[in-house]
C-alpha cells in the first residue's frame, strides 16, 4: 500500500497567512520571553553540589584502607607509597569512568567530589595524577567567569543570574565512629604474623616467648583500615567502633 | 567495653624441632614447609587430604598430583601447616570405632552411589538448618572431580553430585576458602580428611563454630583422577562414556551409559594406589559424627555409623519425616573391612621396618 500524498499548492493567500502567524509569534515571544538560548561555552551553567567531576584528595584525612583501589571498575586507580611506606590513591584520568565509587566508598571523606570537568592534558603520560598532584586544583583558563544559572521568578518568568562559582566542593565529614582492629577471637591465631607485614602504619608488633607469637597492638597508631581484617586468614581480628573518649588507654 | 590489647597464637610444639624461623624478628623466607615437606610427604605416607592447604601464604599447592610446594610465596613460618597434619607424628586409627547406632538406609528421595544416605543427610541437615551449606564433590563429563556449594536440597536430585568418584578432590582448600564468610558448613570427605578436619577444629576454634557436620565414608584407597582415566583406558574402559563407578566384592566396576560393565579386580590397580594410602588403617572414619559406607549392607542400602549426637539428631528428623527405609547393619563385614584394610596397610610399613631392624 502506498499513500501519495501531495504538497498543498502554493497560493497567495496561504503563504501571507503563514508569515503572519509568524510575526504574531515573534512578537509575543519579544513581550514576554518563554525559552532562553545557551551559549556554551561561553556562558556556563552552575552545576549541582553533587557533579560527578574531578576527584581531589586530602591526604591528612587518608586512612590508607586500600578500598577506593579496590572498588574502582576501570582499574584506573593506583597506590602510591610515600617516603614512610603509606600508600595514597593516585588517579589515571584515561582509566577514569567518574563513576565516584571511589569517593562514595572513602570512609573518610578524603576523596572528595568537585565541579570542574573540563580538564585538558598535554600528553597521555600526564592524564596519571599522583597523590599530591591531586590536592591542588588545575590552572583553569576561561572566557568567562561567571556561571549562569536560571530561575523561575513569579512562577512564570525565566530569569538568568550570574555569579562566581567555587569549584570545590564543601562535604561535611561524615558521621562514622572510629573503628579500630581488635582481636575479638585471640584464640584462633595462628601465628602467621601477615597482620602485622600488611599494617600500613605499623601499629602491629610480635614479640616470640617459647613456641608461641605474642601479637600486640597499638591503639594510638592504628587508623582502622582494615587490611589486617580482611587478610587474616583465621578471623582473629574484627573492625570493632569505639566511642570517641575511649577507655582503651 | 574492655578493649584486648594483645593476643597470642597457638602453640606450635612441632616447631621446635627445626631451627624455627618463628623466632626470628624478620621471617626466614625458608621454613616450616620444609618440616612438612621431609617428614610428611618425603617419607611418602601424606594422605593428600589438602588440611595444610590453610597456609596462610597458599604455598602448598594440591592438584591432582603429589602435593607440592612453592617457596616462591614466602614461608612466613608459621608452622600451621604441620600443625595441622594429621599424618605429622602419625598415629593410625583403625576399627569400626565408638557409634551409638548402625543401620542400613536407604533414601527415598535422592538416587547415588547405593542408598544414596550422604545425600539424604546433607538435605535434612539444610532442611533442619543445622548447616547453611554443605561441600559436594561433582564431576565433569571426564569424571574428574570438582568441589560444589549445596545450598538446597534440590540441588541433591543432580546425579552429576551424587556417587563416589574414587578420586582427590580439594575440598579442604574450598573450606579454608569459605571459612570467613560465617556460614554453618557440612562437610563431606574420607577418613583421611575427618581427621585433618578434627586436628583443625582442636587448633582453631573458628573452624569447629562452622562446621558443626562432617560426614565421613567408607575408603579403602583413593586415586589421582589422572592415574585412575589412563589405567581404565589402557584396559579399554572410557570414563567419558561412564555413568556410575563402584567398588564391590573386591572388583572395580564401571557402568557405561549403554548398560554395559567393566570389572577389573582391585589388586591389579595396586600400581596406582598413592603411597600416602598404604598407611592408611582408618576404613571407617572413626573421627566423624557419622560414616556411610555400602559395606555392610543389600544392594541398594547403604551402612549409617551414628556416632555423636548431632547425627542421632538428624536421623530422628529423617524417621519423622519418613525421608528413608531402614534395614540392619552386618557389622560383622564392617568389622572385617577394618581388619583387612589393618593387614593389607601396615604400620609403620613392612619394607622399611626390615631395612632399620
Amino acid at each position: 500500500m502506498v499513500k501519495v500524498v501531495k504538497s498543498p499548492k502554493d497560493g497567495l493567500i496561504r503563504s501571507a497567512a503563514g508569515h503572519l502567524r509568524a510575526i504574531t509569534e515573534v512578537a509575543k515571544v519579544v513581550v514576554s520571553p518563554g525559552t532562553i538560548t545557551v551559549h556554551y561555552p561561553r556562558e556556563r551553567r552552575k552545576y549541582p553540589e553533587n557533579f560527578r567531576g574531578m576527584i581531589m584528595f586530602d591526604m591528612d584525612e587518608c586512612i590508607s584502607c586500600f578500598r577506593c583501589a579496590h572498588i574502582c571498575p576501570a582499574n584506573a586507580i593506583q597506590m602510591y607509597p610515600d617516603a614512610e611506606g603509606r600508600y595514597f590513591p593516585g588517579i589515571d584520568y584515561a582509566k577514569c569512568i567518574f563513576c565516584h565509587f571511589c569517593v562514595d566508598s572513602c570512609p573518610t571523606a578524603a576523596l572528595k567530589q568537585s565541579k570542574i570537568h573540563d580538564v585538558a592534558y598535554r600528553d597521555v603520560d600526564s592524564m596519571n595524577v599522583s597523590p599530591e598532584q591531586m590536592n591542588t586544583i588545575p590552572e583553569i583558563v576561561r572566557e568567562d567567569s561567571v556561571t549562569v544559572e536560571y530561575d523561575f521568578e513569579k512562577d512564570i518568568q525565566l530569569v538568568r543570574k550570574k555569579e562566581f562559582e567555587n569549584l570545590l566542593v564543601e562535604v561535611e565529614k561524615p558521621e562514622r565512629p572510629e573503628f579500630k582492629a581488635v582481636p575479638q577471637y585471640g584464640e584462633n591465631c595462628i601465628g602467621c604474623r601477615l597482620c602485622m607485614f600488611s599494617c600500613p602504619v605499623n601499629a602491629i608488633k610480635s614479640k616470640l616467648e617459647e613456641t608461641k607469637v605474642i601479637l600486640e597492638t597499638d591503639y594510638e597508631r592504628c587508623t582502622g583500615c582494615g587490611i589486617c581484617v580482611r587478610i587474616c586468614p583465621t578471623e582473629v581480628l574484627i573492625l570493632t567502633p569505639i566511642e570517641r573518649e575511649g577507655d582503651h588507654q | 567495653m574492655t578493649i584486648p590489647k594483645g593476643w597470642v597464637s597457638i602453640e606450635v610444639k612441632e616447631l621446635e624441632d627445626l631451627p624455627c624461623l618463628r623466632f626470628a624478628e624478620k621471617p626466614d623466607r625458608r621454613s616450616s614447609w620444609r618440616l612438612l615437606k621431609e617428614k610428611v610427604v618425603d617419607a611418602g605416607i601424606c594422605s593428600h587430604c589438602g588440611t595444610c592447604t590453610i597456609c596462610p601464604v597458599d604455598l602448598i599447592i594440591l592438584e591432582d598430583r603429589p602435593l607440592d610446594f612453592d617457596p616462591k610465596k614466602g614461608c612466613m613460618g608459621c608452622g600451621v601447616c604441620v600443625a595441622v597434619c594429621p599424618r605429622y607424628n602419625y598415629v593410625p586409627l583403625n576399627g569400626p570405632g565408638e557409634y551409638t547406632e548402625a543401620l542400613a538406609g536407604r533414601s527415598k528421595r535422592f538416587a547415588g552411589q547405593d542408598g544414596a544416605m550422604v545425600s539424604e543427610f546433607m538435605a535434612a541437615a539444610l532442611e533442619m538448618r543445622l548447616i547453611d551449606v554443605a561441600l559436594f564433590v561433582a564431576r565433569d563429563e571426564f569424571f574428574r572431580p570438582f568441589v560444589v556449594h549445596v545450598r538446597s536440597a534440590d540441588e541433591l536430585l543432580d546425579r552429576k553430585v551424587t556417587g563416589t568418584k574414587y578420586s582427590f578432590a580439594s575440598v579442604m582448600p574450598e573450606l579454608h576458602r569459605i571459612i570467613k564468610r560465617g556460614d554453618r558448613i557440612g562437610f563431606v570427605g574420607t577418613p583421611c580428611m575427618i581427621s585433618g578436619l578434627r586436628k583443625v577444629q582442636n587448633k582453631i576454634p573458628l573452624y569447629k563454630k562452622n562446621v558443626p557436620l562432617a560426614v565421613a565414608l567408607f575408603c579403602t584407597e583413593n586415586f589421582y583422577w589422572h592415574q585412575l582415566y589412563e589405567f581404565l583406558k589402557e584396559r579399554g574402559a572410557d570414563l567419558r562414556e561412564a555413568e556410575k563407578t563402584d567398588i564391590t566384592k573386591g572388583n572395580f566396576i564401571v557402568t557405561f551409559r549403554d548398560g554395559s560393565e567393566f570389572s577389573i579386580p582391585v589388586k591389579e590397580m595396586e600400581e596406582i594406589v598413592p603411597e600416602g594410602c598404604h598407611v592408611c588403617q582408618d576404613f571407617s572414619g572413626v573421627e566423624a559424627d557419622v560414616s556411610i559406607g555400602s559395606v555392610g549392607s543389600d544392594p541398594g542400602f547403604s551402612t549409617v555409623l551414628i556416632r555423636t549426637p548431632v547425627a542421632k539428631k538428624i536421623l530422628d528428623f529423617m524417621l519423622k519425616k519418613d525421608y528413608i527405609e531402614t534395614g540392619k547393619a552386618k557389622m560383622k563385614i564392617v568389622q572385617k573391612l577394618c581388619d583387612y584394610k589393618i593387614k593389607i596397610h601396615p604400620y609403620p610399613p613392612k619394607g622399611e621396618s626390615e631395612e632399620s631392624s
